[in-house]
């Protein structure tokens, strides 16, 4: 599919989503280069689905379905550098996005906390984040509302765990 | 931390400035290969199929127009085995453009995965498997058949049969024989896919699971 205007037309849409699939990357991976790869495996994907998409699903829900995918379901060997969450060597720049002090802080306790969930809970609390309705998630991850309700209760009381061991040593030996 | 706090760290997080480097980045990445793992075995199967092609098709002339015409019956062993290779193959290949459908529901896309995974992996233990007692009795057929016939002197010298061509001796070596290759390939491709299969069945039952 060589059509520069439908090159063009896919290089805009990837343009626009880009904040997500950055998203993406930084929560299914801890290193740049494991982040850089995924990125371009998942614009790979995209391209290879674009002449099939038809409009069937929101333009959204078809991003997120091919993203998580490939995410989730890649399974790629991530060389671990540091084996416990180390806040002070958490990257939180994207490209050349420096944040204020305060909001580098807050951005570490953010991925932090995410980094411990599993790839489904990651899914969901990517989904939940960018203020999907539960129909929406239902529609990008396959399961009852019912079911991500109560997934959702649970990765809300994890979290508040994981947050508080962080912050106050709790549970730590 | 509570959710919602992570909500509005999260909202505030920005994606960088759109340039002319990340367009261009983009624009390559359209002409690159897949690294995904099916993907790169997809491209493995392929080369395989081309050494295998590169390896037979010498043999096949080799033994078509050399040694006086006598030994033609294995350049089409070569024909046979090369066509059941293919065939293996493009089953093989056909398994796996079945696994990927990223554009699914992420759970129909990982019990898809999962059942042709596990499809994939009992047709290739299946099919080393049987390739064993395949060849054997290729072999055996083309041994025999070179075999001097009943009426000849030769045949009346080595009579009883050869310790060497009797069916029995084939027999005997080739029930161990197939068993230990059973378990060696058995053992292979669960280190090759076995974690992968786990790794996914978790992730379907995690969906599963309330």
């Amino acid at each position: 599919m060589q059509d520069p205007a439908i090159q063009e037309a896919f290089i805009r849409l990837v343009s626009e989503h880009r904040g997500m699939l950055y998203k993406v990357c930084r929560l299914y991976c801890f290193s740049a280069s494991d982040r850089q790869d995924l990125f371009q495996e998942i614009v790979y994907q995209l391209w290879r689905s674009y002449p099939s998409f038809r409009g069937e699903a929101r333009i959204s829900t078809w991003l997120y379905r091919i993203a998580l995918n490939t995410a989730i379901s890649g399974l790629r060997k991530q060389r671990r550098l540091i084996t416990s969450v180390d806040p002070g060597r958490l990257p939180t720049e994207w490209h050349d996005i420096q944040y204020p002090a305060e909001k580098e802080e807050q951005l570490q306790l953010l991925y932090a906390a995410i980094d411990k969930l599993t790839e489904v809970e990651k899914a969901l609390t990517m989904l939940y984040l960018e203020d999907k309705s539960y129909q929406e998630m239902e529609d990008i991850l396959g399961i009852s509302q019912n079911n991500l309700r109560v997934k959702m209760n649970r990765i809300r009381d994890k979290l508040r765990k994981i947050t508080k061991a962080d912050t106050y040593g709790i549970g730590k030996s | 931390m509570e959710l919602e706090s992570l909500k509005y760290i999260w909202h505030s997080l920005e994606a960088p400035p759109v340039s002319e480097q990340d367009r261009r980045a983009i624009l390559a990445t359209l002409g690159r290969r897949s690294q995904a793992p099916v993907a790169r075995m997809r491209r493995n199967l392929i080369g395989e199929g081309i050494l295998l092609l590169a390896a037979y098709t010498p043999a096949f002339f080799c033994f078509l127009l050399g040694f006086d015409g006598r030994l033609t019956v294995l350049s089409w062993l070569f024909v046979g085995m090369a066509a059941i290779f293919f065939a293996y193959y493009y089953r093989k290949y056909q398994l796996l453009n079945e696994m990927q459908c990223p554009t699914w529901p992420i759970k129909s896309n990982l019990a898809r995965q999962v059942d042709t995974l596990k499809k994939y992996t009992r047709f290739y233990l299946f099919a080393g498997t049987a390739m064993v007692p395949l060849m054997y009795f290729l072999s055996y057929v083309i041994i025999r058949s070179k075999l001097p016939n009943a009426t000849s002197a030769l045949y009346q010298r080595l009579h009883p049969t050869p310790w060497w061509a009797s069916p029995f001796f084939w027999l005997i070596l080739l029930i161990p024989m197939t068993f230990c290759i059973y378990f060696v390939n058995a053992w292979y491709i669960n280190r090759q896919y076995g974690r992968h299969i786990k790794k996914l069945q978790e992730l379907l039952r995690e969906l599963d699971s309330e």
